[in-house]
């Protein structure tokens, strides 16, 4: 990935959007705790839509891509500009990930329902990328402040 | 906010997802990224149980409006109409009409006051 598109990646990244000790271990609980960490920060118009609606993008087919990551993501009319939250469970949790391991990362990504849809694609795209270093993988599984992980989603060849 | 205008935005939410996973250029990149998108038909039973939910009148005006624009349902903010970003009337923004769904007289999209 090029330092541009590096920087721009983490322009999405806000410390008030990172939990770095997910309470939850269940995978609705997840979801729940992480949209109501948004609305707390004001980003979500009303928490139950972005539930809904992330809930039936898991049956559609689950965001957890295996290795211990998921990327929950969707449009809504709820939420009021494209946002990145990041958070970790340092026990995991069932996702019902695709390789059938447990899930320690999250990177849930919303877009409004009217634009923004080609950018989360793209935020998606390059995040999947990044996590494809299995050194990087290892760092963020361990991450707990927003310095280190910006230095890790930084780092060029890690 | 009314119970049905709560129902029409939750299916508003579920039909986009649906246009996005048929959008071929879109479903292939999710595919090619990972995403396995086998769910197609759960989220056409959900959306269908859910229309049913919505009055009938309401569910065709609706219906009608996403014939031409992915967002036929959405809050107004300020004093423009964020679908064709026309001024509404004042006669808007009245105290009796605050709870009902209004309609943008230049491109016919659903409003309401959040
Ligand atoms: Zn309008």
């Amino acid at each position: 990935m090029k330092s541009m598109e590096a920087s721009k990646l983490i322009s999405f990244f806000e410390e008030d959007f990172c939990i770095f000790h997910l309470r939850s271990r269940k995978k609705m609980s997840v979801l729940t705790e992480m949209v109501h960490h948004l609305a707390l920060n004001n980003r979500i118009s009303d928490e139950q839509f972005i539930i809904e609606m992330l809930k039936n993008r898991e049956s559609l087919g689950s965001t957890g891509l295996g290795n211990g990551v998921a990327f929950p993501h969707g449009r809504s009319l709820a939420i009021k500009e494209l946002s990145v939250l990041f958070a970790r469970s340092a026990s995991g949790v069932d996702f019902d990930a695709l390789d059938g391991k447990t899930t320690k990362l999250f990177f849930l990504i919303l877009a409004p329902s009217d634009k923004g849809s080609d950018t989360y694609l793209a935020i998606l795209s390059e995040l999947i990328g990044l996590i494809q270093k299995p050194a990087k993988l290892k760092s963020l599984y361990e991450v707990t402040d927003f310095p280190s992980l910006v230095k890790i989603l930084e780092e060029k060849d890690q | 906010m009314k119970d049905e205008h709560r129902l029409l935005i939750a299916l508003q939410d579920l039909d986009i997802m649906i246009k996005e996973v048929k959008d071929k250029v879109t479903s292939r990149e999710l595919q090619s990224l990972g995403f396995k998108l086998t769910g197609l038909n759960e989220l056409q039973d959900a959306r269908d149980k859910l229309a049913k939910k919505v009055p009938r009148a309401l569910l065709q005006r609706y219906e009608k409006l996403t014939q031409h624009y992915t967002v036929a349902i959405l809050p107004v903010t300020g004093s423009l109409c964020l679908g064709c970003f026309v001024k509404l009337p004042t006669s808007f923004f009245s105290a009796v009409s605050r709870n009902e769904l209004q309609t943008c007289e230049n491109c016919g999209r659903l409003l309401y006051i959040p």
